[in-house]
């Protein structure tokens, strides 16, 4: 079932994606509407300048028309610009040095903070579990939380994280694992406790 | 469908996005309650996924609607900018004006001396389209232009094309042309220079019809009290059809040069008129714009301004010494305004530039080469 879901998802943006390089406006103004808010909010977790990142996703979709004929047809239509919004702003970042916060040479940093789903938590039992998982995972190292964002969050998969990391798919494997590792060992004493005390919820 | 009974790590659940929609959405639509309640061993793990997961919220900010549309709005734009900026590395100024002496020949045709009229019953019910339903049925976001004046007003559009607007007529179009089409929309009468694009069509809508070209001049007469519409064409080829608000019968008309179409909105009903000069409203209609000439051979360029001047009532500013032994040989009936301005200035000198203020142009030179 759930496989089919994907399908029919994956589906509608390769039809967009089809339609687009025929031309077809309203298909780009969908695909626009469809994953901008996505895209901007991925853009604005590496930088604080908000109108730079919204200028830098505009970019992309406006080389996507203009480029429409060569364009290969990516496997997964946000997976491309998901990637291609974070290499216009790695590219930004190293040729711009207002824009560049921290010296660091190596790629921009991924800066967002998980936060915690209040509005899902009935008890303070679990209420107190989230918020200490919340700050282990914020506080793990940029990149494993940029992969498990990537993968958790836009439901990405290994290779194509992979691919926009830079890193082979053994690394970007690792990059997930480690990051929950940490986490686990972290839990571990107060976890099960915890756990025994909120399973009344279900 | 039950290969969740095979997951033995937190990450298989997390990448579970049935699972993931059960905890965040509350939407269980494949039973996972009853699934987690079957085993404690299930349940703990389940539980470790469900707490994960609400620690990972990502901050959503929603993008309101209209932020969306100014942001898709923007992104045209850019796109526009990028392909003008390729287009302009591309054409030299001698191919750009080689160009244009071929569209010098269809302006120069003169008359066939019959009238046909054209019968076209639309099967349909008929109705009477207006301006405000045109633009209400559009929603790229128009600049209207009204002119309330008693003299014409010139306009010009992103793409360079210009109208002159008669007095009681309004315009409406877009700030900027986006996508493969440009259209705006008619209420009076104005006279349409439309620079070239054959990838886009430029599109009139004027009550019931709709004229199409690609580049050319041609004046189109829609006033919505009165009963005929009318487009009169000075040079290149027309197209007309009738709106498809008011049937599917969608005959096109095409329309050369001295070519006049008539159509009489109460009986939907195309009148092809094949000479202007002797059909007595449309000879009355024709204004300064079409009469004055703008083949110039070695003019001073002091007296092409003045023909501007008079063509398009703007005042042109320029340095009367510098260029008072500037004379050119030019043709620019099809231009317009902005092109034409664009070709004068190229001909006189590299430092030759204008820039238009409304119907105030003003131009820099240092004299002619």
């Amino acid at each position: 079932m759930k496989t089919q879901i994907l399908k029919i998802k994956t589906y509608d943006d390769h039809k967009l994606w089809n339609k687009l390089k025929a031309g077809d406006e309203k298909s780009f103004s969908l695909l626009f509407e469809k994953y901008y808010g996505d895209l901007i909010n991925y853009g604005n977790s590496f930088s604080p300048f908000a109108e730079k990142v919204q200028d830098c996703v505009q970019d992309v979709f406006a080389d996507i028309w203009l480029y429409r004929e060569s364009l290969q047809e990516p496997d997964v239509v946000k997976a491309y610009l998901l990637s291609s919004v974070r290499k216009r702003i790695a590219r930004l970042y190293e040729r711009d040095h207002i824009f560049r916060k921290i010296t660091t040479t190596d790629s921009i940093e991924f800066l967002l903070d998980f936060s915690v789903e209040h509005e899902l938590i009935a008890d303070e039992a679990t209420a107190e579990s989230v918020l200490y998982l919340n700050k282990l995972l914020n506080d793990l190292p940029a990149r494993q939380k940029e992969a498990l964002f990537l993968r958790y969050n836009q439901g990405l998969n290994i290779e194509q994280i992979a691919e926009m990391l830079d890193v082979n798919y053994q690394s970007a494997s690792n990059l997930l694992h480690r990051g929950l590792l940490t986490l686990r060992k972290e839990w571990k004493g107060s976890f099960s406790i915890l756990v025994l005390l909120s399973s009344g919820v279900f | 469908m039950q290969k969740r009974n095979y997951y033995i790590e937190i990450e298989d659940f997390l990448s579970d996005e049935s699972f993931r929609n059960w905890i965040l959405t509350k939407v269980d639509e494949h039973g996972w309650e009853e699934w987690t309640l079957e085993n404690q061993q299930r349940a703990k793990m389940v539980e470790n996924a469900r707490l994960l997961l609400l620690a990972m919220k990502v901050p959503h900010n929603k993008i309101s609607s209209s932020e969306l549309t100014t942001a898709l709005q923007s992104t045209w734009i850019k796109i526009e900018e990028k392909e003008n900026s390729n287009n302009t590395t591309k054409h030299s100024p001698v191919k750009y004006l080689r160009q244009y002496w071929f569209g010098v020949a269809a302006t120069l045709f003169f008359a066939f001396l019959s009238v046909w009229f054209y019968h076209d019953q639309f099967n349909l019910s008929h109705s009477v389209v207006t301006y405000k339903e045109l633009i209400e049925d559009n929603n790229e976001g128009l600049v209207e232009q009204t002119n309330n004046s008693n003299k014409p007003q010139i306009i010009t559009l992103s793409d360079g094309s210009s109208v002159l607007l008669q007095p009681n007529s309004k315009l409406s179009y877009p700030k900027i042309f986006t996508g493969n089409e440009r259209k705006v929309y008619l209420s009076g009468e104005g006279f349409f220079e439309i620079s070239k694009n054959p990838q886009k069509p430029f599109l009139v809508y004027a009550n019931e019809i709709i004229t199409k070209v690609v580049g050319t001049s041609f004046r189109v007469r829609a006033y919505s009290d009165q009963p005929n519409v009318e487009v009169l064409v000075r040079t290149g080829k027309v197209k007309v059809s009738s709106n498809e608000l008011i049937g599917n019968s969608k005959k096109e008309i095409v329309l050369l040069p001295n070519e006049a179409l008539r159509f009489l909105r109460k009986d939907l009903i195309f009148n092809k008129i094949t000479n202007i000069t002797e059909d007595k409203i449309l000879v009355g209609s024709v204004g300064s714009i079409e009469q004055l000439s703008f083949e110039f051979t070695d003019i001073p360029v002091r007296k092409i301004f003045k023909t501007i001047e008079q063509a398009y009532l703007v005042e042109i500013d320029f340095p009367e010494d510098k260029l008072k032994d500037c004379y050119l040989t030019t043709s620019l009936s099809d231009q317009p305004l902005s092109e034409k301005l664009k070709i004068i200035c190229k001909s006189i000198g590299n430092e030759t530039s204008f820039e238009m203020n409304g119907n105030q142009i003003v131009i820099t030179s240092e004299g002619c080469n």
